[in-house]
């Protein structure tokens, strides 16, 4: 962190209780998915090496408890993000509800500096579960609705999209960073992130 | 632990003690290094103080010139050693003799006096650790404080807490006996030590060496006891300005004393726990059970059987016949409450929003508690769904609190121990019951939690307090998991039995699980200063820390930790507050209301049994 070139994304996930946040930053991190990873407990971080658009950065991955009434101990754990990434599963319907809250939540709880601008990344996870609860095209239409969000379709069992949608909020993230070091006149409009995913069934993605 | 010792159970033990005075037949020991026990007949229920020396000796030149008054008289003898055989090999101490006992300012020398004030023996803790020791009298016998010297304990008679059974039962036939016990009731005018309570059962035992065979019985005369003591401890002092005698000194910060050594004791054996009871099942010494347990913990088979006392699922007075109906009447309830959720129709939890949802989540942790574990293995585990059904009625059992994350990791060793689903559930609600709220929706009981530790903290080590100020981590949110679910995460399954058994017998203090936490962080300190870690990195050291943590030598540091709060003289309210301590903004009240010390002693029992049982420490 001292070091001027050194480059330190920070990027948090949330989402309800056993939607997969711990797995899928494991799944990106160490490429290994377990069906053992205990409920999160607190807040525990992981950290990879990455380039992004030719620049070397650390990711700062940081994972906490899905019950809500752990939240109010989240506010340390906000300050300072550069993204973040909200999870769902797409077999439980429940925890796609909830999603309103939890970026009202992080927004309220981080206050970052233009909130309507902070990226977001959305994660749909567990597609390799049946039945689905959730369609696609809900998903989509919510992250409209939220200045189009980038969507991805992910499973952390399986590896699915996990890489794509990491790289993407690496560089969501990178751009935030960029923004508040005042580097803002040069991104005046939010990066539009239209195209749609290679992976079969996912909507929108990263732009870049 | 000695050959001749058929029969006897030992209490207490403690090694590196000197022996410094004694009868001069023990004379070729004085200045070895030894083992203090404390022993109890089955049979009889006399309890002998113990010492016996070790083979190898520690005579220094230092430790005659600073004792030398001790041996002086005795010094001729020492030079023409008589035949070790001629001489008893171990020193072993009526506890009836004993009178009274004196701790020294610097808790490393205890002294034992008999009625009439005379030494019995005088042993030197080279670890400077005689606390154990006097929390095992304690733990013991009932104590009051001298009037006029406050490290010396006064053992106050069973006879004394009986005195009212004395009186309908008119036992004292003879009328001098009578008398005696009276007078000696009436010659306390203090308030007895309130954590003091005994065995209740030794009538017989009592009357018998105290009161009937002495042909001219004493009631104990704290002058006399006391003008004896000044003489030799003008002895002591002027030894102890001597020299330094700082033994083995672990830690020290400016604010508190040294930090001392606190070994942890044996295991609560089967033995053990079967002497501790009385002919109908009842443990009688509810304090001192506690004590062992905390020294030294349970032995592993017999954990199944203690922690349903420890866990409330059994009172600690119940007799075998009291327990077969609690028995069957925590069944009926358990499987009653177990058949309100089993039996909703699909349509009732549709509309029951709640109550699904809890549903839900304790299934998504269930699959997820400790699946490493081979009794937690596999796909239809039988204990994994004995684990969700305990969890779904506890939803059942209390609905507000309902189910939160970390209870399964609190039921998981629980269960794993008790291998029985209602015994568990119980036991896991009696656990609950200590440690609800930290599952607050509010959290105001972890924030509590944590803002003590940091208080707790500063006071202990203001270094490290501030340090973590410094790095934003003086909320000490990094130690949420510790707290949340009392070191389950941290610890392999049978250290955090030990742990757990440990903290729930709410020894030596209330919220000793903060101090827990402290000698881990203490630990740490000289890798967070050192590597000028900041909030991430603490927090990933922190975390990182699981599986690395020596549970024996943390609860040594811990309870060490304790005795040095405890004795600082900057010891504030804050503090006493959080440890359960007495606080002193007003001084003591009521001090010689001579009419009913008896009531008085009556209430300070009931009072210290009271908290025995309510053992909550949050």
């Amino acid at each position: 962190m001292a070091s001027n070139k050194k480059i330190l994304l920070k990027v948090v996930i949330l989402g309800d209780s056993g939607v997969g946040k711990t797995s899928l930053m494991n799944q990106y991190i160490t490429k290994k998915f377990s069906n053992q990873y205990k409920a999160t407990i607190g807040a525990d971080f992981l950290t990879k090496e990455l380039i992004v658009d030719d620049r070397a950065v650390t990711m700062q991955i940081w994972d906490t408890a899905g019950q809500e009434r752990f939240q109010s101990l989240g506010v340390a754990f906000y300050r300072g993000a550069d993204c973040c990434v909200l999870v769902f599963d797409v077999t439980a319907p429940n925890t796609f509800k909830s999603l309103d809250s939890w970026r009202d939540e992080f927004l309220i709880q981080a206050s970052p500096r233009e909130p309507e601008n902070f990226p977001f990344v959305l994660l749909g996870n567990k597609v390799d579960l049946e039945p689905r609860g959730i369609s696609t095209k809900r998903a989509q239409q919510w992250c409209q609705s939220k200045n189009n969000i980038p969507y991805f379709e992910t499973s952390a069992k399986e590896a699915l999209n996990v890489e794509q949608a990491f790289q993407c909020i690496a560089r969501n993230a990178l751009s935030q960073q960029n923004q508040n070091d005042d580097l803002y006149n040069e991104f005046p409009d939010q990066i539009k992130l239209s195209q749609p995913s290679k992976s079969s069934g996912s909507g929108d993605s990263c732009a870049c | 632990m000695e050959d001749n010792c058929e029969g006897c159970m030992e209490l207490f033990s403690q090694d590196g003690v000197l022996l410094k005075q004694a009868h001069s037949y023990y004379i070729q020991y004085f200045n070895e290094s030894g083992t203090l026990y404390i022993t109890e007949y089955a049979n009889t229920k006399d309890r002998f103080i113990e010492w016996k020396p070790n083979s190898v000796t520690v005579h220094s030149d230092s430790h005659d010139s600073e004792w030398s008054f001790v041996n002086a008289i005795y010094r001729g003898e020492q030079m023409s050693p008589q035949p070790p055989d001629s001489k008893p090999k171990y020193i072993k101490l009526d506890m009836n003799q004993v009178r009274s006992f004196k701790v020294s300012k610097k808790n490393d020398t205890m002294t034992f006096f008999d009625g009439k004030g005379e030494i019995l023996c005088h042993f030197f803790f080279q670890h400077g650790n005689c606390f154990s020791l006097f929390a095992a009298l304690k733990g013991l016998l009932k104590t009051t404080v001298s009037k006029r010297d406050k490290n010396i304990h006064i053992i106050v008679d069973e006879t004394l807490q009986l005195n009212k059974s004395f009186a309908t039962l008119d036992l004292f036939q003879d009328s001098q006996s009578a008398s005696i016990v009276w007078g000696f009731v009436r010659s306390f005018q203090e308030k007895p030590v309130e954590t003091a309570f005994g065995a209740f059962a030794k009538i017989g035992n009592t009357i018998g060496n105290n009161f009937m065979p002495s042909s001219s019985p004493q009631p104990i005369e704290e002058e006399v006891i006391t003008n004896d003591v000044k003489e030799y401890e003008r002895g002591v002092e002027s030894s102890d300005g001597a020299s330094p005698k700082d033994y083995e000194i672990i830690h020290s910060s400016p604010e508190l004393p040294s930090r001392l050594q606190y070994p942890r004791g044996n295991p609560l054996s089967y033995d053990q726990w079967t002497a501790l009871q009385d002919s109908e099942g009842r443990i009688e010494d509810v304090e001192y059970t506690k004590l062992h347990i905390f020294r030294g913990g349970i032995a592993p088979s017999l954990r199944k059987v203690v922690w349903k006392y420890m866990l409330d699922f059994y009172p600690w007075n119940s007799s075998n016949a009291d327990r077969k109906t609690i028995l069957g009447k925590k069944e009926q309830d358990y499987y009653d409450m177990k058949l309100q959720w089993k039996t909703l129709k699909p349509w009732q939890l549709q509309n029951f929003v709640q109550l699904r949802d809890r549903l839900s989540l304790v299934e998504k942790d269930v699959t997820r508690t400790d699946r490493t574990l081979p009794f937690y293995a596999g796909d239809n585990n039988k204990n994994l769904q004995a684990m969700s059904d305990i969890l779904m009625t506890y939803v059942m059992h209390n609905f507000d609190l309902g189910y939160v994350q970390g209870m399964s990791d609190l039921l998981s060793p629980i269960l794993y121990l008790l291998q029985n689903e209602v015994d568990a559930f119980w036991c896991f609600a009696g656990f609950m019951e200590r440690v609800c709220t930290n599952f607050d929706a509010d959290q105001a009981g972890m924030k509590t939690q944590l803002s003590n530790l940091y208080i707790l903290l500063k006071f202990s080590n203001p270094t490290l307090a501030s340090y973590l100020d410094n790095q934003e981590s003086g909320n000490m949110f990094f130690c949420f998991r510790w707290l949340l679910v009392l070191f389950k995460r941290e610890f392999e399954l049978h250290d955090v039995f030990r742990l757990w058994e440990v903290v729930w017998t709410n020894h030596p203090c209330n919220n000793f699980h903060l101090l827990i936490s402290i000698a881990i962080l203490e630990k740490q300190q000289s890798e967070f200063i050192g590597e000028e870690m900041g909030f991430n990195e603490i927090l990933k050291h922190v975390n990182d820390l699981s599986g690395k943590l020596d549970v024996n030598d943390i609860l040594d540091n811990a309870e060490g930790l304790y005795y040095q709060i405890r004795e600082s003289s900057q010891l504030t309210n804050e503090v006493r507050q959080i440890l359960g301590l007495p606080l002193i903004a007003e001084s003591s009240p009521k001090d010689d209301s001579t009419d009913s010390i008896e009531n008085e002693l009556m209430a300070n029992v009931d009072k210290a049994y009271e908290n025995g049982l309510h053992t909550s420490y949050f």
